[in-house]
C-alpha cells in the first residue's frame, strides 16, 4: 500500500456527500465510489471559481461556505444566483463540453468537491446505476431551476 | 471585501506556435538525453505503460461487474503474472535446451544470406558487363565475412551479457503495471491537487489530453501488431515458409522500431526462407513483396485505422523527430520518440496556453494576494 497516494476518506465526508442534493439518492457504497472521484477544492473568499465563456471540465458542489454566480465581473450588481452548502453548479460540464455562461466566485470562504468531466465518464462506463443517478438529479435540478426561470418570466409585465 | 471588476475572459485562442514547437523539440531532445543514461528504468516502465493500456479494459470490465477498482486490478495483474510464468517457463527450458542446435542455425542463417546475395552479385555482373571488374561475387562474401567475425567479437557477446543483466530490470515491468493500475489515479489526483485553483480546469483538461493521446497511440500499436501479424502470418504459410506465424509475430513486433524495424523484420523472414532450402528464388522475392504490400497497407489502411491521429503531428516533424531520437538515444530513441515528443507536445501547449493567459495569471495572483491578507489578517498593528 502506498501511503503518500492512498488516502482513506473520513467517514463524515461520506456523511457529507449524502447531504448533498445531487448525491442523495445513492446508497452508501456507491458514495464510497463517487468519494474517490471528487477533489477537494478549497476557496478564500472573492477568489474567482471560473469565468464566463470559459472552457468547462468539471462540476463543482458546496461544502462550505458560499458562491455567488453572476455576469463577468459583476458581482455586486450581476447576481443571478448564491449556491449554499449541499447544492452543486457548473453541472452542465460533464454533460458536454458548454462553455460557462456566467461567472462564480466565492461568497465566503468554501470548501467545495469537484467532479471532472472525465472521472464521470470513467464512471458511466463502469458504474452506469450510479452515472445514471447522477444524471436523474442533474436534470431534476435543471428542470427546477427552468420553472423558476419560466415562473419570473410570466410575471413579468407584458 | 470588495470582488474587484476583471473584464478579460480567459481564452483558448493564444497558441505560442512555433515557440510552442521549438521548446517541443527542446524538451524531447533533453528527456532523451536523460533517459538515454537511465535505460533500467525507462524499459521496464514503457513496457509497464503498454502492459497499462492492454490490461485496462479487463480491469475496467471487472469494475463494470461489480468488482471494486482494487480487486480488479489485482485480479487482472495476478492472472496476467500466472499466464506470463506459464508461458516463459517452458519457453526457458526450450531455449536452453536447444541453444547449442541455435548457434548452429544462426550460422546457416548468416552463410544463407551471403550465399543468396553473392549470387544475386553473381547475376548482376552477368547482366551487366562492367560490373564484373570489381569482382564482387566474391568480394562481397569475403568483406561480409571478416565484417561479420569484428561485429560478433566487438558487439554480440556484450549484448548477450548486458541482455541477461537486464532480466531482473524487465521483470519490475508487471509490478509497475500493477500499481499503475491500482494507483494510477490516485497519483494523478495527488498531482492534481498541487495545482493552484486558478489553473485547477486547465489541468484537468491536460491529464485528459495526454492520458487519451497515450492511450489511443499504445492500444493503436498493439492493435496495429496484431492486424501486421495476421496479414504476415497468412501471407508467410500460403508462401510455405516454416514456422509463419512466429515470424510474423516478431517481424510485426520490430515494426515498433520506425523505419529500420520493417527492413530488419524482411531481411530475417528471407534469410529463413533462404536457409530453409526448400524454396525457390521465387518464393524469396514473394516473401520481400509480401512485406512491401504489408508496409504499404499499414502506411495506407492500418495505421490510419489504429494509430490514427493520435499524435496529430504532421508527417515531416514526425521524420525530424525520428532522426533525433536515434541520434540522440539510438534504437531506444526511435520507438520511444514519437509517444514522448506527442505527450510533451500536450503539456509544453497547455503550459504555454496558461502562461500566455494574462487572465489567469490574474487570477493566480489575486487568490494569492488573498490568501496572504487572510493569513496576516490579525496581524497588522
Amino acid at each position: 500500500m502506498l501511503p503518500l497516494i492512498r488516502k482513506r476518506r473520513d467517514p463524515r465526508d461520506l456523511q457529507g456527500l449524502a447531504h448533498v442534493v445531487l448525491f442523495s439518492t445513492l446508497d452508501a457504497k456507491e458514495h464510497r465510489v463517487v468519494a474517490g472521484l471528487l477533489h477537494e477544492r478549497r476557496y478564500e473568499q472573492g477568489e474567482v471559481i471560473f469565468d464566463e465563456g470559459e472552457d468547462s471540465q468539471a462540476l463543482y458542489v458546496v461544502i462550505s461556505g458560499k458562491v455567488l454566480i453572476c455576469r463577468q465581473g459583476e458581482p455586486e450588481t450581476g447576481k443571478v444566483a448564491e449556491i449554499d452548502p449541499g447544492r452543486a453548479f457548473g453541472e452542465l460540464a460533464i454533460l458536454g463540453g458548454y462553455r460557462r455562461s456566467a461567472q462564480a466566485r466565492a461568497a465566503q470562504d468554501c470548501v467545495l468537491q469537484t467532479l471532472s468531466r472525465r472521472d464521470f465518464d470513467g464512471l458511466a462506463e463502469s458504474h452506469k446505476a450510479i452515472a445514471l443517478k447522477i444524471t436523474l438529479q442533474i436534470a431534476r435540478q435543471l428542470a427546477r431551476q427552468l420553472r423558476e426561470q419560466t415562473g419570473v418570466v410570466s410575471d413579468l409585465p407584458l | 471585501m470588495s470582488f474587484g471588476n476583471g473584464k478579460a475572459v480567459s481564452s483558448d485562442g493564444d497558441s505560442a506556435g512555433p515557440l510552442t514547437w521549438l521548446a517541443t523539440f527542446g524538451v524531447t531532445t533533453l528527456l532523451l538525453v536523460t533517459l538515454k543514461h537511465a535505460l533500467w528504468l525507462v524499459v521496464p516502465f514503457l513496457l509497464a505503460i503498454v502492459l497499462y493500456y492492454v490490461l485496462f479494459p479487463a480491469v475496467r470490465y471487472l469494475s463494470r461487474a461489480g468488482m471494486s477498482h482494487e480487486s480488479a486490478a489485482a485480479t487482472v495483474s495476478g492472472l496476467f503474472s500466472v499466464a506470463a510464468v506459464l508461458v516463459m517457463f517452458p519457453f526457458s527450458a526450450w531455449v536452453v535446451a536447444n541453444s547449442a542446435s541455435g548457434e548452429a542455425a544462426l550460422w546457416n542463417y548468416v552463410e544463407s544470406g551471403k550465399g543468396l546475395i553473392a549470387r544475386l552479385l553473381g547475376e548482376l555482373e552477368m547482366q551487366f558487363g562492367f560490373l564484373a571488374q570489381w569482382d564482387l561475387q566474391n568480394e562481397f562474401p569475403r568483406k561480409a565475412s571478416e565484417l561479420g567475425q569484428r561485429f560478433v567479437q566487438e558487439h554480440v557477446t556484450g549484448a548477450l551479457i548486458g541482455a541477461v543483466a537486464w532480466v531482473p530490470s524487465l521483470l519490475l515491468a508487471p509490478f509497475l503495471a500493477f500499481f499503475l493500475l491500482r494507483d494510477g489515479r490516485r497519483f494523478v489526483n495527488l498531482l492534481i491537487r498541487a495545482v493552484p485553483n486558478a489553473f485547477f480546469e486547465r489541468t484537468l483538461h491536460l491529464v485528459d489530453r495526454v492520458d487519451t493521446m497515450a492511450r489511443s497511440y499504445f492500444q493503436g500499436l498493439l492493435y496495429l501488431t496484431l492486424i501486421d501479424t495476421a496479414c504476415l502470418g497468412i501471407g508467410l504459410a500460403v508462401l510455405g515458409i516454416p514456422g509463419a506465424l512466429g515470424l510474423a509475430l516478431l517481424a510485426a513486433v520490430l515494426g515498433w522500431i520506425p523505419i529500420v524495424g520493417s527492413i530488419i523484420g524482411c531481411i530475417i523472414v528471407v534469410l529463413v526462407t533462404v536457409a530453409d532450402g526448400t524454396s525457390g528464388p521465387g518464393t524469396v522475392y514473394a516473401a520481400v513483396a509480401l512485406f512491401l504490400l504489408v508496409r504499404l497497407l499499414d502506411d495506407f489502411v492500418f495505421m490510419p485505422l489504429t494509430i490514427g491521429r493520435s499524435l496529430q503531428m504532421h508527417p515531416l516533424v514526425s521524420v525530424l523527430l525520428l532522426f533525433i531520437g536515434g541520434a540522440v538515444a539510438g534504437v531506444l530513441g526511435l520507438i520511444i520518440v514519437l509517444p514522448l515528443a506527442g505527450v510533451v507536445m500536450v503539456i509544453v501547449d497547455c503550459v504555454a496556453r496558461i502562461v500566455l493567459d494574462r487572465r489567469l495569471m490574474a487570477r493566480y495572483a489575486y487568490a494569492r494576494r488573498l490568501r496572504s491578507l487572510s493569513a496576516n489578517a490579525d496581524l497588522k498593528a
